[in-house]
């Protein structure tokens, strides 16, 4: 389990995260989700403990958190939003660095490249220095490199940014699989479809601060199932209506170009972001 | 354990860079010792100036590999690559992290001066390069290498990385002993220059090349840099709230 409390990061004067405390369950997909800007790797940054929080705890299965915490740290591996790989490295180096940085044995760390690298379809590669791979091969090295570990904790910050309509269901096919080994994910994504469709539960952030917490059916139902989508001269606007009835009487009666449809979890974050923007 | 995997990496990046590195370490050194050694010939203490040099020389490239190989390199994985966040999250300890990458840029200093030595052959009859000698050469390379780790994580720009060899490393180079000697300096400036490492190093090895025992200072000078820069490095490490 993974317990932020009270997290809070300053960078001088500006607060990018503001007093964060939540928890995560073990085995859970949790998606968090804000704005540009909310504080999300920064999050992600001092779980990963490359930022120290300027107050606040995290505490890994009831083991806070530290530079020094190996233990804590061995259950951990982090997928970036920027590739933070030795670009001069091969492939099979950057997995023998990773293998070798947990203390993984060598013939365990070649084996489990192998079957990574033909897994994500990279064995072809396995001599190519990262810099010379295309930005979709680099995303799929990095998350052989994290799966390398057999990690009970990943965290991924922004995994599909970048990616082609394809390879981003892929990539969800392959974390849904993860997850279903037990693996506790934490995914930060600007895709709300993305959190939508695999994360157990989303907290969404904004300004740093915790606005929302819940599954995204709860969430979604908080709202209100329905949304009448409204055209008129200032632009579109949404309303949204807990009942399907409801929703049809309204769109009868107004004046505008108008369509029904269900709420998505991109309404709830529209909702929450939009009202502190 | 984390040591091992610091000095795999480091023969990783030498192993690849090998004709780089070793023409980088070859270049400045040799231009100074065409043109202060065998172009200006002069004398030095009644001896031929070349015999002045060579150790200097010798210790100055120590420094220069040493800082070079640890500056460039923990630069860009900090700030560049962010390789440095896959460390960060792993299980290594970052104290032996640390003393990978003193160790690891400590030995390319050595290769460094190895090939100055191996260079000088022709031209350094007489001097004397002894195991004392290469201890000096890496423990300076240590003080070099540590230092470099101490600006790397103080660097808030890529760019900063050359900046710290034209402040620090370059007149270094010229002012401590390596083409002069400090006992030369005006008082007060004279003790400051001579506080620094590199004229320390490059006095036990001269000493040495002479046939002269080196004396203790220059040990404990170099070992009290090496234990405050270690520590400032591990403190950053550890406790350094951006990293």
């Amino acid at each position: 389990m993974i317990e932020l409390r009270g997290l809070t990061k300053k960078f001088g004067d500006f607060t990018a995260v503001d007093g964060l405390s939540f928890e995560i369950q073990t085995g859970e997909f949790f998606g968090l989700l804000g704005p540009n800007g909310a504080g999300k790797t920064t999050t992600i940054s001092m779980l990963s403990t490359v930022l120290l929080p300027s107050s606040g705890e995290i505490y890994i299965d009831g083991n806070k958190l530290t530079r020094a915490a190996s233990e804590q740290k061995r259950k951990l591996a982090v997928i970036t939003q920027e590739y933070s790989m030795r670009q001069d490295m091969t492939m099979d180096e950057v997995m023998e660095y990773q293998g070798r940085l947990y203390y993984m044995p060598r013939k365990q760390i070649k084996e489990r490249s192998q079957q990574l690298l033909d897994f994500a379809g990279l064995s072809d590669y396995h001599r190519r220095t990262v810099r010379h791979l295309s930005g979709g091969m680099k995303r799929k090295l990095m998350i052989c490199r994290a799966l390398l570990i057999e990690p009970e904790i990943l965290l991924l910050d922004e995994p599909t940014a970048g990616m082609d309509a394809l390879s981003r269901r892929q990539m969800w096919n392959l974390l849904k699989q993860v997850n279903n080994r037990d693996m506790t994910i934490l995914l930060t994504t600007h895709y709300i479809e993305e959190a939508e469709t695999l994360c157990d539960r989303v907290a969404m952030i904004n300004q740093g601060r915790l606005q929302k917490l819940d599954s995204p059916r709860t969430l979604i139902d908080e709202l209100g199932a329905f949304t009448v989508d409204e055209t008129d001269t200032d632009g579109l606007t949404s309303r949204h209506f807990s009942d399907r009835e409801e929703a049809i009487r309204y769109l009868e009666h107004t004046a505008h170009d108008s369509t029904l449809r269900q709420t998505t979890l991109e309404d709830v974050f529209i909702d929450c972001a939009g009202r502190k923007l | 354990m984390g040591i091992v995997t610091v000095l795999w990496e480091k023969w990783v990046e030498f192993r690849r860079d090998f004709y780089k590195i070793t023409v980088a370490a070859m270049i400045s050194p040799l231009m100074y010792l065409i043109i202060f050694g065998l172009g200006i010939r002069t004398t030095s203490h009644g001896e031929p100036y070349i015999h002045f040099l060579v150790p200097g020389l010798v210790a100055m490239v120590t420094m220069t590999g040493s800082f070079g190989a640890i500056a460039q390199s923990m630069s860009v994985q900090r700030l560049y690559e962010k390789a440095l966040d896959q460390v960060m999250v792993s299980p290594t300890t970052l104290w032996q992290f640390i003393l990978g990458q003193i160790v690891g840029g400590s030995l390319r200093g050595l290769y460094a001066a190895c090939v100055i030595l191996v260079l000088t052959i022709p031209v350094r009859h007489g001097l004397i390069f002894n195991g004392l000698s290469f201890f000096i050469m890496l423990l300076n390379g240590a003080v070099f290498a540590t230092l470099a780790l101490v600006l790397s994580f103080l660097a808030k720009t890529y760019s900063d990385a050359p900046r710290f060899n034209t402040y620090i490393i370059m007149p270094m180079s010229f002012l401590c002993n390596t083409f002069f000697s400090t006992e030369e300096m005006p008082d007060g400036f004279r003790q400051i220059i001579e506080i620094l490492p590199l004229s320390q190093a490059s006095g036990m090895i001269r000493s040495i090349a002479g046939g002269d025992a080196p004396g203790i200072t220059g040990f404990i000078v170099l070992a009290a840099w090496l234990a405050v820069l270690g520590s400032i490095s591990v403190f950053f490490i550890y406790r350094k709230k951006n990293l």
